[in-house]
């Protein structure tokens, strides 16, 4: 038996299974423009502190993270929101994201009238988007899950064993203390869903883009908060293969219905 | 001449110039509660950041900022989202020595899920946005004004008409008895001896030295030349070259006054006068830095424009052209174009800014807080890649 998923024909990015328009600041002093548009139009979006401020190899790096965010399989269509004056400039990523998918605008503060301007002018891209490249649906032929361990799990081997089983790619990534980074490199690889098994210390989250399924550990945290998680590690082998079948067929995860979870890219220099 | 200014007294003295009810998640995943909190109240505010409890080299500067922010006198009461942590106990305690006196700590454990929390910050929220707005005023000194000073966007004009005006008003609050904080370490990299030779003492000067080369180290244990990434794009377009250029035009913001000593990022300043804060160049996380040091209320100049402020300091903009004040008219409060092309002198300007800065003090509301603006940044100083 192999997992079965009517997704989305997302182009060149593969087939996904969420029809997400992403709304992208490319910089921290554009997220909240970029909250009132993804509000208004149904979108998703993220506050994050990158884009500007930011030197040396980081430059390269967050860039090409941006560019990631709107290459992921799961999103179809993407609204860059720039401020203007910022490091990574949203034409210039724009450009890029343009060459290889002609679902993406961009929109300027400093050029569309400031604040007011932007929105209205966002939100009307926005729609454009939606009306110009509207998905089609597509099999999902190879579910790829991220698998985020912030803990031991004993059943681990047996659990990445039973995924392949069911015809899953399956790539693995270890957190050294919350799963925030884990989850952007995840992202980068392109998973279309993520199993995330955060420390005893760490409550459960989200990202934006990918519906990550939270599993319980035993501890004193996660027992108490619970509801926070999608599942328990003691009875994950025999419940995930239809929880993530009915996840990835459209049902939301607990992150994804409190939209828990913010984006963090991985920085190797400080702030300037 | 006598203090026009009517502001909140806080317990340990200090003045704010905002109540604010601030929702403060402890935690990354509770950033969007966080939001959903103030969203649904009748008026808190709520930051969001990245900070998952990570233990990292930074987690000294991380505790502090927060303390220092939760605690910031233009608050009248904070509610922490806590997990549990031993850490958030640390930031809470902080924020009490620093002068907080009313807040409650939800703890997401006790309460049971992100929901319930959400629900039950709401209610707590409202509670307390009501007292606030049944506390009033009262007749305060010039002394209760902590300016902060920031330039963000800057252009060729920057330097001779927004910056040099808010020094004219920076100027007079110092005379009268306010503090003024001038921040942004990299905007003033190469201008540091201009500010060391109007300290109060040689010691001051040498702090001021001493903290521009430190900065300077902390980038170039990289092995990159900050002078290769600064001035920033917008800059160059903007028409300056140089970060010298630059750094001389930012540091006009500070006026003539002398410098009675320096703040480490987010620190309080003890004795009003003229400070200089090391803080990032990068917008927000200055912000933050102002807010951990307990300023109420900032001056942002602009050459190319931004919406952004502050969750609890009001954040007054001043565009250094008029096109650009004509373009994005709901992002900026004041024009200081007017000089450049002779219309309005630089005191006239300067007096402006002045009198901008007293209204807002007692409650004028400016362009960013009516546009609900409250981006956030926690300022890291290493690197947040595990290797």
């Amino acid at each position: 038996m192999t997992i079965s998923i009517k997704g989305f024909d997302h182009g060149n990015r593969g087939a996904g299974i969420r029809n997400h328009q992403l709304i992208l600041p490319t910089v921290v002093c554009s997220t909240h423009v970029s909250r009132r548009i993804a509000t208004e139009v149904g979108a998703v979006t993220f506050a994050h502190q990158h884009g500007c401020g930011i030197i040396g190899d980081d430059v390269a790096g967050i860039d090409n993270f941006f560019v990631s965010l709107a290459d992921h399989p799961n999103v179809a269509s993407v609204l860059a929101v720039g401020l203007g004056c910022e490091t990574i400039q949203s034409q210039e990523l724009a450009a890029k994201l343009l060459s290889r998918n002609k679902s993406t605008q961009y929109r300027i503060i400093q050029e569309s009238g400031g604040v007011e301007g932007t929105v209205a002018a966002g939100v009307k891209a926005a729609h454009e988007l939606s009306e110009a490249f509207p998905s089609a649906p597509a099999a999902v032929v190879k579910l790829r899950v991220g698998l985020d361990f912030g803990r031991e799990v004993s059943s681990a081997a047996a659990l990445q064993q039973l995924l392949k089983d069911e015809g899953c790619d399956v790539v693995v990534a270890h957190s050294e203390a919350s799963s925030a980074e884990t989850f952007s490199k995840l992202s980068q690889e392109n998973v279309h869903v993520i199993i995330s098994f955060p420390s005893d210390s760490q409550p459960a989250s989200g990202f934006p883009l990918i519906p990550v399924i939270n599993v319980a550990g035993s501890g004193v945290l996660h027992m108490a908060i619970r509801g926070d998680f999608d599942i328990d590690e003691s009875t994950l082998l025999t419940g995930i293969v239809e929880l993530l079948t009915t996840v990835a067929a459209g049902s939301e995860t607990v992150a994804e219905k409190s939209k828990s979870g913010e984006i963090r890219a991985p920085r190797v220099v400080r702030s300037a | 001449m006598t203090s026009p200014l009517k502001a909140y007294k806080r317990a340990n003295g200090a003045w704010g110039l905002r109540n604010q009810v601030l929702i403060l998640p402890m935690h990354s995943a509770l950033s969007s509660t966080a939001r959903a909190i103030a969203d649904g109240s009748d008026g808190a505010v709520a930051i969001s950041h990245d900070w998952s409890g990570e233990k990292d080299n930074d987690l000294a500067r991380i505790i502090f900022t927060l303390s220092g922010y939760a605690s910031n006198p233009n608050i009248f009461a904070t509610i922490f989202l806590s997990i549990g942590n031993p850490e958030e106990e640390q930031i809470i305690k902080g924020a009490q020595a620093l002068g907080l006196t009313r807040f409650t700590n939800l703890l997401l454990p006790e309460i049971g899920s992100m929901e319930k929390l959400q629900q039950e910050a709401i209610t707590l929220a409202n509670g307390y946005v009501k007292e606030a707005g049944a506390q009033e005023r009262v007749d305060a000194p010039w002394s209760a004004i902590v300016l902060g000073l920031e330039c963000g966007g800057s252009d060729a004009l920057s330097g001779i008409t927004a910056n040099p005006a808010l020094g004219v008003a920076s100027d007079r609050l110092v005379e009268l008895g306010a503090s003024s904080v001038l921040g942004e370490t990299t905007e003033i990299l190469g201008a540091e001896h201009l500010l060391a030779a109007r300290a109060i003492d040689p010691a001051v000067g040498k702090k001021i030295v001493e903290m521009v080369a430190r900065y300077e180290d902390s980038i170039n244990y990289e092995g990159i030349d900050i002078r290769g990434a600064q001035p920033s794009r917008g800059n160059i377009e903007g028409g300056l070259s140089t970060l010298e250029e630059k750094s001389l035009g930012a540091a006009k913001k500070a006026g003539n006054a002398p410098f009675t000593g320096t703040l480490e990022f987010g620190e309080i300043p003890k004795v009003a006068g003229l400070y200089f804060m090391d803080t990032p160049g990068h917008d927000i996380e200055q912000l933050a830095g102002f807010g951990a040091g307990h300023i109420n209320v900032v001056v942002f100049t602009s050459g190319r424009g931004t919406p952004t402020g502050s969750a609890i300091m009001p954040t007054i903009k001043v565009s250094t052209n008029t096109p650009m004040y004509e373009s994005i008219p709901d992002l900026i409060d004041l024009d200081a174009g007017t000089i450049a092309d002779g219309i309005e002198t630089l005191a006239q300007v300067g007096d402006r800014i002045f009198d901008e800065i007293v209204q807002v003090a007692n409650g004028k509301l400016t362009k960013a807080e009516r546009g609900g603006h409250h981006e956030f940044a926690l300022s890291r100083m290493y690197k947040t890649v595990v290797k």
